[in-house]
């Protein structure tokens, strides 16, 4: 390898060499190539990445030497678990559902997620699951996966109601594409919990008419940590992201979020509260873009922030893309540090320095992912 | 210094932000009484009741504060509540997100563990808590709610008396808890303070008025002018203050 050769440089030419796509043979990927051939692997210095050493991931996840992780994707479908009358199937399989087969990949957009192309060309691990209409109280339960490129696929019928609960680990790439049907309603509850780790994902979700997509996503630190979310919300559909994290030492957590309304009268709120001590860094960028066709839509982005370590940082940006005319659409970012009168007040009443830090950065948590779901996340970052 | 103080002040010189405000002050509590420290506006009460309780504002420059047989000036903000040293805030602080049942219970907690002591079970702990909350005419809803969060001036200061009376501490410095109350307000703050006092422990009251101590009858009253207690007496003294304020301290 060259001296002068950037990571995403080296792993873009094998996977235009020919690398890769072997996991699932009847999936056509020369568009993956092209996307690559166009625009390249993200590299630190792409704005999209400037708060994350993407450099580090590869070395730590994409690069050869890396030896692939234990298990096989035909045990991991067996951790998979889901209401009864759920088609589950790997990519890899004959039998893959035709539903899936169809919808497959059409959620991602490559061309601002093109390490979502490298992970189609490296996948390892590839589940698909269909949700046929009514209501199920069994959640789909997604733990970690072998390999280190995996995608899952949720397919929701038309009028459906299901919840998916992720917990990503580990040393990763993992693609998330949720497809909500008609009318249709996705609660998603996302666990990171503390990891050593280097892992990049990416959650890719179409909303069709009137249907809902509720995300609740909790992390706590890694050595790196990216999450990107894509949320685009037809006519009439609905969007909530709920995101609480908490940070320490030296973690790394970089969340970026965009909602699309791409058709009219849509809502979407987005909620984020983050906590960073030590020397953690931590990042997000959240987007509400409105297409021109998207009148009437009510859209709603807060962050705020609390920086608990003098050498702590936190980057917060909201983006505001808004084509059309007649749109509600509300933003709001704080970052603060903890109330030194409030830590003196709890040590005067006997609950030691470091207790009462983090009793005071529990209840800013708390205070501010109020819904169940985001409360109930919340016992992991708090 | 009398053996039976449980707190002695000697010679106490305090700043903030470089502004002398304690002058060489002086003051002995002994176990089972009540006093009263007063004064006009700028007189250095509250900074009296904060260098106590160790408000990292003020410095101590010179002097001694001594409890228990432990000097204040060696410990922490946490270490003296551990001793046994209670300050009821003039302005108690919000945290928004902390219940104050959680609060309560991590205080109690945190003083039982130092005292190597069982701390009460939860289910024990959540009926005292409530009987306190009682006793001072609070319903138990208030337990739930963030700590001082949206309270008014009177459920603030009694949320300071609820947390005296369930940290049973040794000495209660209470700064200015009369203020901003309306009459029955302050009589059950007067009563909790009342059904605490025994002959174990002491009270100091922080009081700019003297209409707190028609329901607490104070064994001393000390004026406190310039940093330093200039005069001192019995409860009646503080009649004669009410009676012809504080002008006679310039004279």
């Amino acid at each position: 390898m060259l001296g002068s050769t950037t990571d995403a440089d080296a792993l873009t030419r094998r996977l235009l060499a020919g690398k890769g796509a072997g996991y699932a043979p009847w999936r056509d990927l020369a568009h993956c190539r092209q996307v690559l051939a166009e625009a390249g692997l993200p590299q630190h210095r792409s704005e999209a990445w400037q708060h994350t050493n993407v450099g580090r991931w590869y070395r730590a996840v994409a690069s050869d030497e890396h030896s692939p992780s234990a298990g096989t994707d035909e045990a991991a479908l067996g951790t998979v678990t889901a209401p009864g009358d759920m088609q589950l199937a790997r990519f890899a399989d004959a039998n893959t559902p035709p539903l899936a087969a169809r919808q497959l990949g059409n959620a991602v957009d490559l061309h601002r997620h093109p390490l979502a192309a490298a992970n189609a060309l490296l996948l390892e691990t590839g589940i698909a699951a269909c949700v046929p209409a009514g209501v199920h109280d069994e959640p789909v339960c997604v733990g970690p996966l072998p390999g280190r490129f995996q995608h899952l696929l949720l397919v929701v019928a038309a009028g459906a109601e299901v919840e998916l609960v992720e917990e990503p680990a580990g040393y990763a790439h993992r693609v998330v594409e949720v497809v909500v049907g008609e009318g249709a309603r996705v609660a998603h509850r996302r666990r990171q919990g503390p990891s050593a780790g280097h892992e990049c994902s990416l959650v890719a979700v179409q909303v069709a008419e009137r249907g809902s997509y509720h995300l609740a996503q909790s992390c706590r630190g890694a050595a790196l940590r990216r999450n990107d979310i894509d949320v685009t919300l037809a006519a009439d559909a609905e969007a909530t992201i709920t995101g609480a994290w908490r940070l320490d030492e030296r973690d790394h957590l970089d969340n970026q979020v965009t909602v699309r309304h791409a058709g009219p009268n849509g809502t979407s709120r987005q909620t984020y509260r983050g906590v960073a001590s030590g020397q953690a860094q931590a990042a997000l960028g959240g987007r509400i873009h409105i297409a021109a066709e998207a009148d009437g839509t009510d859209a709603a982005l807060s962050t705020k922030n609390l920086i608990a370590g003098d050498r702590a940082a936190v980057f917060a940006k909201p983006v505001l893309e808004i084509h059309a005319s007649d749109v509600r659409c509300a933003h709001g970012a704080t970052v603060g540090a903890l109330d030194e009168a409030a830590i003196h007040y709890l040590r005067s009443r006997g609950i030691a320095e470091e207790a009462a830090r983090d009793l005071l950065v529990r209840g800013f948590l708390r205070e501010a992912v109020a819904d169940p779901a985001g409360q109930a996340l919340l016992e992991l970052a708090a | 210094m009398s053996q039976a103080s449980l707190l002695s002040i000697a010679g106490l010189h305090a700043e903030a932000g470089g502004e002398p405000i304690l002058r060489g002050l002086d003051l002995e509590i002994a176990a089972g009484e009540v006093h009263a420290v007063m004064g006009p506006n700028g007189a250095g009460k509250s900074t009296l009741a904060n260098v106590l309780a160790g408000h990292p504002g003020f410095d101590v420059t010179a002097g001694a504060m001594t409890m228990a047989g432990e000097k204040l000036g060696d410990c922490t903000p946490e270490e003296r509540a551990r001793l046994g040293l209670f300050l009821a805030f003039q302005y108690p602080v919000e945290i928004p997100g902390v219940s104050n049942m959680e609060f309560l219970k991590a205080a109690v907690d945190a003083q039982a563990k130092h005292a190597e002591r069982d701390a009460p079970s939860a289910v024990e702990f959540v009926r005292q808590a409530r009987e306190a909350a009682a006793q001072l005419g609070l319903d138990a809803g208030f337990l739930k709610r963030g700590v001082n969060e949206g309270f008014s001036g009177g459920e603030k200061k009694r949320n300071e008396i609820l947390q005296m009376l369930l940290l049973a501490p040794k000495l209660a410095v209470l700064d200015e808890t009369d203020s901003g109350l309306d009459i029955d307000a302050l009589k059950v703050v007067a009563e909790g303070i009342n059904a605490f006092r025994s002959a174990n422990n002491a009270v100091l009251l922080v009081t700019h008025y003297q209409r707190l101590l028609n329901h607490v009858v104070p064994d001393r009253v000390h004026v406190l002018a310039g940093g330093r207690i200039v005069r001192s007496g019995d409860h009646t003294l503080a009649l004669t203050l009410e009676a012809e304020g504080y002008a006679w301290i310039d004279d």
